[in-house]
């Protein structure tokens, strides 16, 4: 009797152990998974179980934190229109995205739609997603990620820029005019002049220019060093990314320009900062109003209006700009893409990720992407201008074609966090010259390109 | 007697074949990729999973009622050891086999395109990066191995003195150990790139140099294991028979002699312990080294070649190499020689421990 008992009760776990599991088989089509799967069912994907029981829902799977919050409602706003559900899942700040879906993949708990960050990241993805060409929004908009073959595989939902963004009202004050930036020497003139200002400015230091490697090396190795590759060329041209990803090589005159104007913000730059330095202090200390000048790009004007909105109301909510970064004479473009883009898998439910994806690009959701979440619209259809401090200069450059594209987005992807990152602190630190950066950079670039 | 022999004999072999049909089922549903569901009201219950586990159940089960007395203990241990054996197998061996077939591959996370063979294996002795690592994580491991159990020790003495609030330092040299790696990273970044180069008015941060920057991964190391060694020798040390140190307290012992001729020999087993925890440790040190400086740190020439990982031990190189670099296929080959090395190391470790711990 006894044993018996205890049969039952070790078939009573077991059956309550299955139950947890079985809500995972129901998905409509788990992906075909590697030899690593396991017969047993995933307590681990239990979760998820609930989004996956309604056949008709959609996931979303975003890698910018920031907009998490408006992407929710737009989500909303599908659901009260059409009546479909779409899962938002933000990760982000730090989280590892692409291993993140690796992981989804291993599990068969693939989203409909997913967030990729150039052809590096999309080679993961290959023969995996949906070409969009046939899609209405793709006919609106020159953002969208087109892979080698000629198919529109990536969703532009926002645009940003880099270009070296400036204190308006700082400027003004020190009497320099931001048009008249636009080389080498006008540059140097600029810095030297709000220089010898800084106290009567109240400012800490010219440029807010941060090198430490550790933390920022996606500043320097990729953004930075993207306007040697792209400054100043046409949105195609890619001469000096070719040069770089052919044969490894760098054109050691345009480099050594930009290197001088590196070491010009390595000069000027706030000491506390150069090295030392993290992003939160140097976006906080723009918007403080510490700095006339920063190295990044349009993104940080969601931070000035809303995580630092009190520095930044302090210092009298100053009005922004962009000049480029005119490391040579003739330069007059800012760097404008889509830093990332959203894919449809191809297993998953596609006709409903297309459609959101099509009323996303819609008025309705422009309105809330562009409002909500202060992206700068990629289509030409939307109207709506962002309340933000860098939407403005980003669209006037739009508007007057003075846009080069984000060619750096193809290098290899750790060429930044494991290569030559370390190589611009080291440059900050003083222990190169304008010489030995050039030649160090050009030592290492073979490495991991060529 | 023989009439319920044989029944059981037919309960068992219904149980035996229906599992067997069951487990089939599930497993031609899960190759063929039909999914029978059953709809009861509101809820869907895939019959796969339910198949599989019903299956090994009656499997099981049939396997009770085997009507055999000299085999019954042996069928009842391997029912009872079996959940455990196949938690071990799905979580640790399966896993470990798969690995291992992966760093014969390029696999990139998702998919692979080819079998590499040991390629894999020959390119990471061509990579002056990971040689680096390597080599940096011996030093870090043989530097941290001595200081660690040294100022564990001594700590520990220390808290084994009958000074007053002992209570209070032993909690308070333990405390960094119950903070995060991660956390604790960050405490420090912010101590040695704010604090320290104010206080030293340097130019910039330890951490934006090599040698300084190894050292205070080192420091940081240090600061976090120190304390939690700490308690295993002052357990240790508190073992030490009473009546021992009395008889050589009577025939006149100095303090340093009983320290070096009774406590220490007498704790020799801890040491054992304390020495292989240090060292496992020290070599998968991953945590503070990845949220101080992430590796960085300018190598100028090593191997012909400039080095930016100057800092970067095997752990974070193994970890970067799968997912910046998105090579999970060399980063498992990576990982298979770090396992090598580790479980060698140990291995050798302990069997000298052990010997010294006899002849005492």
């Amino acid at each position: 009797m006894k044993k018996f008992l205890a049969v039952v009760l070790a078939l009573a776990m077991v059956a309550a152990l299955a139950a947890c599991g079985v809500s995972t088989e129901t998905s409509s089509a788990p992906a075909e998974t590697p030899a690593a799967e396991t017969q047993t069912p995933s307590s681990e994907a239990a979760p998820a179980a609930e989004t996956t029981t309604t056949s008709t829902g959609i996931r979303l799977f975003n890698g910018k934190i920031e907009i998490a919050e408006p992407l929710n409602h737009a989500a909303e706003a599908y659901e009260a229109a059409t009546g479909k559900h779409v899962e938002v899942e933000s990760l982000g700040g730090g989280v590892d995205l692409q291993a993140t879906l690796k992981q989804y993949y291993q599990a068969g708990n693939m989203p409909e739609i997913f967030v990729f960050e150039g052809a590096p990241d999309l080679a993961n993805w290959s023969g995996m997603v949906v070409d969009m060409a046939d899609q209405a929004w793709a006919a609106d908009t020159d953002a969208a990620f087109v892979d080698e073959t000629g198919a529109v595989v990536g969703f532009p939902y926002t645009t940003e820029a880099i270009g070296l963004a400036y204190n308006k009202s700082i400027l003004e004050k020190a009497g320099v005019d931001p048009a008249s930036i636009t080389g080498p020497a006008s540059m140097k003139a600029a810095f030297e002049a709000i220089d010898a200002k800084k106290d009567e400015l109240g400012i800490t230091a010219v440029i807010g220019y941060c090198a430490n490697a550790t933390e920022l090396y996606w500043s320097t190795g990729q953004h930075l060093f993207g306007q040697y590759l792209d400054a100043g060329l046409a949105r195609d041209d890619t001469t000096y990314f070719d040069l770089m990803m052919n044969e490894g090589k760098l054109d050691t005159e345009r480099f050594t320009h930009f290197a001088e104007m590196v070491d010009l913000f390595n000069q000027y730059s706030d000491p506390a900062l150069l090295i030392s330095g993290n992003y939160d202090m140097q976006v906080s200390g723009f918007a403080a109003g510490k700095y006339a000048f920063v190295t990044q790009g349009s993104w940080i004007g969601s931070s000035l209006t809303n995580q630092y909105k009190d520095q930044y109301a302090a210092a009298g909510n100053f009005e922004c700009g962009y000049v480029p970064y005119c490391f040579e004479d003739g330069i007059d473009t800012i760097l404008t893409n889509a830093p990332s883009h959203w894919a449809v898998y191809k297993d998953g439910n596609v006709a409903e990720a297309e459609e959101f994806l099509n009323w996303i690009a819609g008025p309705e959701g422009q309105a809330i992407m562009v409002q909500e979440a202060g992206c700068v619209s990629p289509f030409k259809s939307c109207t709506v201008v962002a309340n933000d401090p860098f939407a403005g200069p980003v669209s006037e450059y739009a508007a007057a074609g003075k846009t080069s594209a984000w060619h750096w987005m193809g290098q290899p992807s750790n060429m930044a966090q494991d290569g030559t990152g370390a190589i611009f602190q080291d440059f900050a630190m003083g222990t190169e010259t304008v010489e030995s950066f050039v030649e160090a950079m050009a030592s290492v670039i073979p490495t991991y390109c060529g | 007697m023989n009439d319920n022999n044989s029944s059981k004999k037919i309960l068992s072999l219904v149980l035996l074949l229906l599992g067997a049909v069951l487990m089939v089922a599930a497993l031609w549903m899960d190759i063929t990729k039909t999914y029978l569901v059953v709809n009861m009201g509101s809820v869907k219950i895939a019959l796969r999973g339910l198949f599989l586990v019903l299956g090994a159940l009656l499997i099981l089960a049939g396997l009770y009622y085997i009507p055999t007395v000299l085999h019954h203990r042996a069928i009842i241990n391997f029912i009872f050891l079996f959940p455990l054996l196949f938690t071990f197998a799905v979580t640790v061996i399966i896993p470990m086999f798969v690995g291992v077939f992966y760093s014969f591959t390029d696999w990139n996370g998702v998919s692979y395109t080819r079998m590499v063979g040991f390629e894999n294996y020959a390119a990471m002795f061509k990579e002056p990066a990971f040689i680096w690592s390597l080599l940096l994580t011996v030093l870090f491991v043989v530097i941290n191995m001595i200081m660690v159990n040294l100022v564990a020790f001594l700590l520990a003495l220390l808290c084994t003195t009958k000074l007053k609030g002992v209570g209070f330092f032993r909690a308070a040299y333990f405390l960094p150990n119950l903070i995060g790696g991660i956390v604790l990273g960050y405490i420090w970044q912010f101590i040695f790139s704010n604090v320290l180069t104010k206080l030293l008015n340097s130019p910039h941060s330890a951490l934006a140099t090599t040698n300084t920057a190894f050292i205070a991964i080192i420091v940081v190391y240090i600061w976090q294991y120190a304390g939690y060694i700490m308690l295993i020798y002052i357990n240790g040390l508190a073992t030490v028979p009473k009546d021992v140190l009395e008889a050589a307290q009577i025939d006149g012992a100095s303090d340093m002699k009983t320290l070096f001729e009774i406590k220490i020999p007498m704790i020799a087993a801890t040491f054992t312990i304390c020495t292989f925890l240090t060292l496992t440790s020290a070599f998968k040190q991953f945590d503070v080294n990845l949220a101080l400086t992430n590796g960085v740190g300018t190598v100028r020439n090593f191997m012909g070649a400039r080095l930016s990982n100057g800092t970067q031990m095997i752990a974070l190189n193994i970890y970067n190499t799968a997912f910046a670099r998105d090579q999970y296929g060399y980063a498992q080959a990576k990982a298979i020689l770090f396992f090598i090395i580790l479980a060698c190391v140990s291995l050798v470790q302990v069997r000298i421990s052990n010997k010294k711990e006899v002849e005492m």
